[in-house]
């Protein structure tokens, strides 16, 4: 049986620089992951990463892979379905149907979009139900469409579309957009975009595709139809922990508890980036944070090896 | 002329993923904007009953996103 000293799930910006990092300290590493990059994928212009003024999230995934295959870091694309403990080892189970062993595992599997779990979303999922108004938008050309959701990738979601859709319908949950000042004052002035505040889409509706949203007012419960071809979702995002079991702990956001070191409660689990509950998620500290996990990583490794030649 | 298509959109993140993928594997594809060709991109909703983007075309086969595993199922 082959056993790494360090699984990484995940090829975000935590798990890319989690294994150039133990690579260098010498650990024999892999990564595991469903894509390279993750959510700085679908991000378009950053400006806020060091060292590069203004950069988009492809260019700067790309510079990230060349780093991790210069070190050569092994990647395996496939998804893991499971992760488990047994002894001093971790077990991850992959979609691939491969178990790959590790001493040490950090999970960096970043944050996906959350979903409305409302019915006819997972029926119209790309018939109409989108949550990528700048892959998909341009589809839209000259039909109505609503937008879910009340912060800034809603309304920035919102903004998006008024260059294609006829009309836009903008639900919040909330009696108030949390969008950035700017944003919604941009959003004020665009004709196109009708918002409805305190407003939630209990039900997605259609034939082959879309055709309609039921829309609840939260206070009154009073329910109506509105005719939309399109339904954005941007509720914000949940981690990907589904392969984790209970005994990891994890807080409200079922985000998973890390120290200062980034350990988990289970001791040679790490975690790392958006899936931990490192507060502020954003690119530069994921990468922060996947380099502190490596380096904690590779300590936990010698401790283990001192003790047990005493 | 190739016989693999590519529909894509300019901002669309994963089409870019996409092209790049099949560029670094030495695939030679044509490539439809579905922003400003609306025939082709009604042509692409028909086909794959689906209003999303990328979408790669083989034959009568397709992908719908960027999904390594099934690209390489249907380009071999």
């Amino acid at each position: 049986m082959e056993v790494y000293d360090l699984v990484i799930i995940g090829a975000g910006p935590a798990g890319m620089t989690a294994g150039v990092f133990a690579i260098r300290k010498g650990l024999k590493t892999v990564i595991v992951s469903e894509d390279i990059g993750g959510q700085v994928n679908w991000t378009n212009d950053i400006e806020n990463y060091m060292g590069f003024g203004e950069i988009d999230g492809q260019s700067l995934v790309r510079k990230f892979e060349e780093q991790v295959k210069e070190h050569r870091v092994m990647v395996k694309l496939t998804a893991v379905r499971s992760l488990k403990k047994e002894g001093e080892l971790f077990f991850i189970r992959t979609e691939s149907e491969e178990t790959i062993t590790g001493k040490t595992a950090i999970i960096c599997s970043g944050k996906r979009p959350k979903t409305l779990n409302v019915p006819g979303e997972e029926e119209f999922r790309n018939k109409g139900v989108s949550y990528c108004s700048t892959c998909d938008g341009p589809l839209f050309r000259g039909v109505p469409v609503a937008v879910v959701g009340g912060g800034n990738s809603a309304v920035k979601s919102a903004l998006d579309l008024a260059h294609y859709a006829s009309e836009i319908h903008l639900f919040s949950l909330l009696s108030n957009l949390t969008a950035d000042a700017i944003l919604v004052e941009r959003l004020q002035r665009e004709g196109k975009i009708k918002t409805y505040l305190g407003h939630t889409v209990v039900e997605i509706k259609g034939g082959q595709a879309v055709e309609k949203v039921t829309v609840e007012r939260v206070d009154t419960k009073e329910r109506f139809e509105v005719p939309v071809q399109g339904v954005f979702v941007e509720i914000g995002l949940i981690p990907n922990t589904d392969f984790v079991d209970d005994t990891v702990e994890r807080n409200e956001l079922q985000e998973i508890m890390v120290d200062c070191l980034c350990r988990t409660n289970i001791p040679g689990l790490f975690a790392a980036g958006d899936v931990s509950s490192v507060p502020e998620k954003q690119i530069i500290i994921a990468a922060g944070e996947g380099a502190k996990a490596a380096i904690q990583a590779w300590e936990y490794l010698l401790k283990r090896s001192d003790a047990s030649a005493q | 002329m190739s016989d693999v298509t590519v529909y894509t959109t300019p901002t669309c993140p994963w089409c870019t993923r996409l092209k790049n993928y099949l560029k670094e594997k030495g695939v030679d594809f044509n490539e439809v904007d579905v922003s400003t060709d609306y025939d082709s991109a009604m042509k692409m909703v028909e086909l794959t009953g689906q209003r999303s983007v990328p979408v790669l075309t083989k034959g009568d086969q397709y992908v719908v996103g960027f999904n390594p595993d099934q690209i390489d199922r249907i380009l071999q």
